[in-house]
């Protein structure tokens, strides 16, 4: 993946609006924080007080003071939700990439070599298409139990169709350029070619949905372990916080709405910045 | 035309079966229902002789075929939890999940044109940020987030709205946001687009040089026109609703299909959820074959894309 | 906190009491709506036992014997029982009771209920509970004999979960319809049954136990705790079931509502795999027993609606011991007797699933880290922790927790499933012990059962396969005018109902 040289619209960074500017501060905080919480949480985020549970942002207990409340074990729910985002976002990084090689290889690899390998992987696309996604990974997840790896593989393995469609549709369009006939002529292989001029080709448009589809792998991660489908307990995932704090709507709020309120943000910005990486890569998006 | 229709419909029954078969094979690797139906203290002799009067012994195989065999005679079976047939089972859960989709639906609709409409005619101005930040809100909550917010508010805080139940209309305000809600901001995106589309045609400019105002223009002309890929997109949104209901039917607890899916593959209530993410299959691939369709016939070029 | 409580609500009861005295005050209710957390399974009781299914289809059906406020076995259908020999048991029946098609109840329908139940080709889960019943027999139109496999000291307490059907009925309409459209000689029949929706009921006229208190009574599923007491609170609901121990509270404040709560025969226990694993040392159980703080877990996590036991059983059932030593809360003899076994820091997988208190799993799990050992957690669906917990002991985990009734209150349907050298829950074999549950399954005479279980305990309290953590309590929110005494075996008869205005 060294040499990803998509061909930019434009040669250097286009200009931000204000806004965009603000949103894509905003991802860095959160991703920062992510990343660095074990240096800045207060807390051991596993570290239960049974005897301070449930409680509210800014009590006190035994000189620790719980910023953001406590959970239903007393545990400290900003420590949790530093350490949770996380693992929200190691997730779906995680099975997007997971999506994206599966889904880019195949698309490639129909679109290059067509007759029945095309017709087998396209078939494989639809057969995926035909099921909601989010249906397969509840029944998978479900039915494997939970687990970092295993949500990370199933997220993956159900969402690479709309990469394979898309890297299908490109390599479709660039393999009869013929910068492509010549170096095939001049006996490059068909792995070569689809890695080194192919691939670089169509990374603009991968690159779109990628990111689209990362919003949505945070959303899908929350919904499973909302269910309860998600990581294994004690570790904290916002959507395994927000399930548990549902319980407690009344008597705790805090537990739903603040990791419900980062998840929003992060969610919201991902989307912001997407919208605008597909109005810079694929200007005509825009002017329509 | 007939030719690609007939081709669609056939890659559509590859597809479902497909389907059936990878949630047949994943039900069924992992354990069948024996164990959850026994009272604790039976012993080793009464759960073996139950599992093999239920079936559940025989080599996966030939359970496969079996139940193959049952569905080409649209038998769908006995469910072997709550003993009564599986069409039933389903059917009588369906139409509070077609009443959810369709309120959700009325939402998306009803908000998302609006929205689009505005977007696309006060371009660049704080309208259209404003709006697009709202439309961005709407892909950015998940469902049961804003279930969640909505009953905490209107349930729990002011009890204006009814927390659960069926029945009437009050019951149905906050699923139907809550489920409508992302479906909106795809709906105002598509409106805008199909819009602008419009805009730059033609007969719009001659309309607008004639002198005709520019509202007038739209409501009479424009909408009528952007409103063909909007029936494509609407056609795949019934898909994304279903889908959808899987969760919010449960924050919700909402009795339609979604809510039943996840209790019968709790229960591993094999041919229940088979039924389930069949119908629901059947849904997704004919609203999609229609869309293509809708759109073939509007557009040939752009088959492709979805 | 607890006390405080108790004495709010009997002070409210007790004046609830003298208001409900005056005749004039004795009002009717129309309606009464109950949420439970699920939608009836099954209503041909003779398939599915579970509390959403039993709630409902108990109120339609009547039982051979049942339980009085007091928990004694006291007849119901029949009017009374000899015991002809060990293993023969005749029942007289009552000639006053009628179906509510109209038809007659009688003794060929109380064996016909016995025989279909305990029938292979009928499939019912319940079979294991049945299955020591040879054969059921009318004698004439009054009496049943009931004949054992063997002495079968549990078969009353079994027979309290027996409802009797309609054998012409169910005849004629066949299994599935007779599920569809149970009728029985119950107290309410059934009007409608909404899938997972709801379940009407509405009085039956001529019950031979008299009024119902309700003209109709609707079950609703209502799956979310937060919304069942919302319902409550708002009232679209009288009776709500199963509150958690720690919403007990928004219950128990708000007015116009009352939490109702019983102390159960059911019981919270830690499963620990004595064949395999670090826990196969005696030391390493005995430890974890030292390390558990129980009254915290219990004033924390529950609130106070529960009770320590030192036995894996609880005060209503039949052999339960107060003689038996517990193990107190020490983490430090809990360390020492750890780096006896050499197993300081050694991993322990704990299995669970969603249907167990995951705030308890995660608290013990803290407990038994805070002495040295190394717990992680394994959480997986229902099915799939049943299949490991019941299966090849190098695979079922070290730990797990669970809450166990047998609705019989027998000693008997709870060590001997669990402990019995060959059951499937065991991961545990002392000849000894087996020893004391046979010979106390296997007689009549209760001063040796009693004898013989103490005798168990005291093996399982050396062993420890399992230990008991605390007695279950029972937890309902209801309107405040519903005047109900819920039960040890959690059952839900409506008939026991009033209502005061």
């Amino acid at each position: 993946m060294a040499i990803i040289t998509f061909p930019l619209p434009r040669p250097r960074l286009p200009q931000m609006p204000l806004s965009v500017v603000l949103v894509a501060i905003l991802f860095v905080v959160i991703v920062v924080l992510a990343v660095l919480a074990p240096w800045i949480a207060p807390q051991d985020p596993n570290d239960q007080s049974l005897l301070a549970r449930l409680r509210p942002p800014g009590y006190t207990y035994r000189d620790v003071t719980y910023l953001l409340g406590t959970d239903d074990l007393g545990r400290d729910l900003l420590s949790r939700v530093l350490y949770g985002a996380r693992i929200s976002l190691a997730v779906s990084v995680l099975s997007v990439a997971v999506s994206t090689v599966v889904g880019v290889s195949l698309g490639m690899v129909a679109g290059w070599y067509r007759g029945w390998v095309e017709t087998l992987i396209m078939r494989a696309v639809d057969i995926m298409m035909s099921i909601p996604a989010i249906l397969l990974a509840v029944l998978t997840v479900a039915v494997l139990g939970p687990g970092f790896i295993k949500l990370v593989l199933v997220l993956g393995l159900t969402r690479w169709p709309r990469y394979t469609r898309v890297a299908f549709g490109q390599t479709l369009t660039v393999a009869g350029l013929p910068f492509i006939r010549a170096s095939e002529l001049a006996g490059a292989g068909a792995g070569r070619i689809l890695i080194h001029h192919i691939l670089p080709n169509i990374a603009g448009p991968i690159l779109i949905v990628a990111t689209a589809e990362f919003g949505l792998m945070i959303l899908f991660e929350s919904g499973l372990s909302f269910l309860g489908l998600g990581i294994q307990p004690p570790t904290p995932s916002w959507g395994s916080i927000m399930s548990v704090g549902r319980q407690y709507l009344e008597r705790a709020p805090w537990i739903v709405f603040v990791p419900g309120a980062c998840l929003f943000l992060l969610v919201f910005s991902v989307n912001v910045l997407g919208d605008w990486l597909r109005d810079w890569i694929d200007p005509r998006s825009r002017s329509r | 035309m007939l030719r690609y229709i007939v081709n669609r419909l056939l890659q559509a029954v590859i597809a479902i079966f497909g389907v059936l078969t990878i949630v047949f094979v994943v039900m069924h690797l992992s354990g069948d229902p024996t164990l959850l139906l026994v009272p604790q203290d039976a012993s080793a002799e009464v759960i073996a002789n139950l599992r093999r009067q239920l079936g559940f012994d025989r080599p996966i195989g030939v359970q496969y075929l079996d139940y193959l065999g049952d569905l080409l005679r649209l038998d769908f079976g006995t469910s072997v939890v709550q003993r009564v047939p599986v069409s039933q089972i389903v059917a009588a859960r369906v139409p509070y999940t077609i009443e959810l989709a369709a309120g959700a639906l009325a939402v998306a609709l009803g908000l998302g044109i609006p929205i689009g409409v505005v977007m696309a005619t006060r371009r660049g101005g704080w309208i259209e940020r404003g709006l697009t930040a709202v439309v961005v809100t709407g892909q950015s909550v998940p469902t049961f987030l804003s279930g969640i917010l909505l009953i905490a508010i209107f349930g729990v805080l002011l009890r204006w709205l009814p927390t659960s139940g069926t029945g009437s209309i009050s019951a149905l305000v906050m699923p139907s946001i809550a489920l409508g809600s992302v479906s909106m901001a795809t709906f105002a995106r598509m409106t805008r687009i199909a819009i602008l589309d419009e805009l730059g045609k033609d007969y719009v400019r001659a309309a607008t040089a004639r002198g005709m105002r520019m509202d007038q223009t739209i409501l009479r002309h424009v909408l009528r026109n952007a409103s063909i890929p909007l029936i494509t997109i609407t056609a795949l949104e019934i898909g994304n609703l279903l889908a959808g209901a899987v969760i919010i039917e449960t924050v919700f607890a909402w009795p339609g299909i979604g809510l039943l899916a996840i209790q019968s593959i709790q229960a591993r209530d094999f041919l229940v959820v088979q039924m389930i993410v069949l119908l629901i299959s059947v849904v997704y691939v004919l609203t999609s074959v229609l869309a293509d369709l809708i759109y073939g016939f509007v557009d040939p070029r752009i088959r492709l894309m979805r | 906190m607890r006390p405080r409580l108790s004495v709010r609500l009997l002070a409210s009861t007790l004046l609830a009491a003298v208001l409900a005295a005056g005749p004039a005050l004795a009002q009717t209710k129309e309606l009464l709506t109950i949420d439970l957390p699920g939608d009836p399974a099954t209503l041909d009781p003779h398939l599915q036992w579970n509390t959403d299914s039993y709630s409902v289809y108990r109120n339609i059906f009547d039982n051979l014997v049942t339980r009085n406020a007091e928990g004694e076995i006291v007849p119901q259908i029949a009017t009374g029982w000899t015991q002809d020999d060990d293993t023969t048991l005749t029942f007289t029946i009552r000639d006053d009771v009628a179906f509510h098609d109209g038809t007659s109840l009688t003794a060929e329908d109380v064996a016909y209920s016995i025989n279909r139940i305990i029938d292979p080709d009928l499939n019912s889960p319940q079979l294991s509970q049945f299955n020591q019943i040879e054969r059921a027999e009318a004698i004439d139109p009054t009496t049943v004999r009931i004949t054992t496999k063997s002495p079968y000291p549990a078969l009353l307490a079994q027979l309290v979960k027996l409802s009797i059907v309609p054998k012409a009925y169910v005849e004629a309409v066949g299994d599935e319809e007779f599920n569809l459209k149970p009728m029985g000689s119950g107290p309410y029949k059934l009007t409608a049954w909404r899938k997972g929706v709801e379940t009407e009921l509405e009085a039956f006229a001529d019950y031979w136990g008299g009024q119902p208190p309700f003209e109709r009574v609707l079950f609703r599923a209502v799956p979310d705790v937060s919304t069942r007491i919302a319902d409550l609170k708002t009232g679209q609901a009288d009776l709500i079931r199963d509150v958690p121990p720690d919403q007990a509270s928004s219950v128990d404040g708000a007015s116009g509502v009352k939490l109702l709560s019983v102390p159960t025969e059911r019981v919270g226990y830690l499963y620990i795999n004595a064949q395999a694993g670090p826990t196969e040392d005696v030391r390493v159980r005995q430890a974890i027993a030292y390390a558990l703080d129980r009254q915290t877990l219990i004033d924390a996590l529950l609130e106070g609606y529960a009770s320590p036991v030192n036995i894996l059983g609880a005060p209503p059932i039949f052999g339960y011991t107060d003689q038996i030593e517990g193990y107190p809360y020490d983490p430090d003899k809990a360390r020492a007797l750890l780096q006896e076994a050499g197993a300081e820091g050694a991993t322990l997988e704990f299995l669970t699933s969603p249907s167990y208190n995951q705030a308890m799993v995660q608290a013990i799990q803290q407990m038994l880290q805070d002495v040295g050992l190394d717990v992680s957690i394994s959480s997986s669906d229902q099915a799939t922790f049943l299949k490991r917990r019941q299966g090849d002991p190098e695979n079922a985990g070290s730990l797990a927790i669970g809450a166990w009734s047998c609705a019989c209150q027998d000693a008997d349907g709870i060590i001997f499933p669990l402990f019995r050298t060959g059951s499937i829950w065991a991961k545990y074999s002392n000849p000894a012990f087996d020893e004391a549950v046979d010979a106390a399954r296997s007689t009549l005479d209760e001063a040796k059962r009693k004898a013989e279980y103490e005798t168990a305990y005291q093996i399982l309290r050396e062993d420890v396969p399992g230990l008991g953590l605390y007695q279950v309590y029972a937890l309902y929110g209801a309107s405040e005018r519903l005047q109900w005494q819920p039960t040890a075996n959690e059952s839900m008869f409506v008939m026991d109902m009033s209502w005061s205005e």
